[in-house]
């Protein structure tokens, strides 16, 4: 099964799109060198708050940041692709899109870890206090179920806007108001859970809404994409 | 010069206009004062119609989307641009009329409740498919990635009409699709549907005029394009 023509375009996808992000190692770096240079802005317009408002800042600060710093990962993922008309030239190979697809959208999920690890870890960090540890692995796994969701927008939207004039501009304005949605669902999950220290039901509501949003983006990312990239 | 197609076209239009005001009569002289909020309630038949023919509108877009994927038409993206721009004007039309009502009612021109903040997202959605239906040059790439946007929008409805129940929020729940029934008056409620199915009806007519205006405008461009080719 795994050597069927579609697991091998999308091997072979994979490793095409790793040695060029490898070949241009700055387009993994800055992302990174944004979100800490962005928490570190937070951080000097914020201040000094509230124990009891520690929480809510530091959740907001995160995932703020860690959306704006995953928009620039996400909106240049083809640009490779662009060079010499690959993007053209792949839309016309016998290449199973689905298989495209989930090779960009893996290729992301590795990007967009590199950037939220890192943001997560540091945001943390600056933030702690004695009185209320803020880093969780429950808020990562929330933070990872995010960015499943937010990597197929993000694929989709890329391919959508690759041909538009100012695509600069009109990503973040098609991502953001697209991505609301997850973004609020993943800050009041983790708001409550660091609030309380326990999986409530209020807790799983939340939960499900972006398990719902997850399932939503990356099946309408799967079969729009095919649509996106027909040549017909 | 004028056809009898577009004759037909302007009297449907007008029918739907005298409509539409003479809901606003009706929501004027038949529907009661409400006895908590008094007159300043009577926004309300402005206020809902609205909200349902800027959902309304999403779905139809999703309709004429799914439909320019199958059929790659200039049509359908006419009709979807058309819808989009008819449902970006009851979108800004309801978070006027919920601005004014919330002013006497709530205190205040603007809060960050959840309907208000998830309704003037869906008005930067339909801002963002407008700018991407500009940003793109004609052909069959505008017409899928306008048709993505559109599906893509539609997904978003749901939380935007379930955000007052899932949110503690300022604004009333739903009083009319309930558990146990509708919580208003019979006179009220009927003039509340009525509004509903008017302003839909004259959502559709501006989507259908405003499509033919587009498909026309297409048309001028590409012949003064062909007439400096030759």
């Amino acid at each position: 099964m795994m050597n069927s023509p579609f697991w091998r375009h999308y091997r072979t996808l994979v490793s095409q799109g790793i040695q060029a992000e490898l070949a241009d190692l700055e387009r993994l770096v800055s992302p990174v060198l944004f979100a800490l240079t962005t928490l570190l802005l937070f951080a000097f317009a914020i201040g000094d708050v509230e124990p009891a408002l520690r929480v809510h800042i530091y959740l907001a600060e995160t995932f703020l940041t860690a959306l704006f710093a995953l928009q620039i990962n996400f909106s240049r993922l083809f640009e490779p692709d662009r060079q010499d008309r690959v993007f053209d030239l792949m839309r016309t190979y016998p290449v199973d899109h689905t298989a495209w697809f989930l090779a960009k959208y893996t290729l992301v999920l590795a990007m967009g870890s590199a950037t939220l690890g890192p943001t997560l870890a540091f945001a943390a960090f600056v933030n702690q206090s004695p009185s209320q540890p803020l880093f969780s692995w429950v808020v990562v796994g929330v933070a990872a179920m995010a960015l499943a969701g937010l990597a197929a927008l993000g694929v989709l939207l890329s391919a959508m806007t690759l041909k538009a004039n100012a695509r600069q501009i009109l990503y973040p304005l098609l991502y953001f108001p697209l991505a609301t949605p997850v973004l609020l669902a993943a800050v009041q999950s983790s708001q409550l859970y660091l609030s309380s220290g326990q999986i409530t039901a209020d807790v799983r509501a939340w939960l499900g809404l972006l398990l719902g949003f997850d399932v939503i983006y990356i099946t309408l990312g799967a079969l729009l994409f095919t649509e996106l990239v027909d040549e017909s | 010069m004028i056809t009898a197609e577009d004759r037909r076209e302007l009297y449907l239009g007008a029918i739907l206009l005298a409509m539409v005001v003479g809901h606003w009569l009706a929501a004027f002289y038949y529907a009661p004062v409400d006895e908590h909020q008094g007159e300043v309630y009577r926004i309300m038949f402005l206020h809902v119609p609205s909200a349902i023919t800027a959902f309304a509108s999403s779905a139809a877009l999703a309709v004429f989307s799914v439909l320019g994927l199958k059929q790659r038409s200039e049509g359908s993206l006419a009709l979807a641009k058309a819808t989009a721009e008819v449902g970006l004007l009851f979108t800004v039309l309801t978070l006027a009329t919920g601005s004014i009502w919330g002013r006497p009612t709530w205190g205040t021109w603007w809060t960050w409740d959840a309907r208000l903040t998830t309704t003037f997202l869906l008005a930067l959605l339909y801002c963002g498919y407008l700018l991407l239906y500009a940003a793109m040059p004609a052909g069959p790439s505008r017409i899928r990635a306008c048709a993505v946007l559109g599906i893509l929008i539609f997904a978003d409805v749901p939380i935007i009409y379930k955000s007052v129940t899932w949110w503690r929020t300022l604004h009333q729940p739903p009083s009319m699709l309930r558990a146990g029934g509708s919580t208003m008056e019979p006179e009220i409620l009927w003039t509340l549907v009525l509004g509903m199915v008017i302003l839909c009806l004259y959502g559709a007519w501006l989507i259908r005029f405003r499509s033919r205006n587009i498909r026309l405008a297409d048309t001028l461009e590409a012949a003064s394009f062909d007439q400096l080719q030759t």
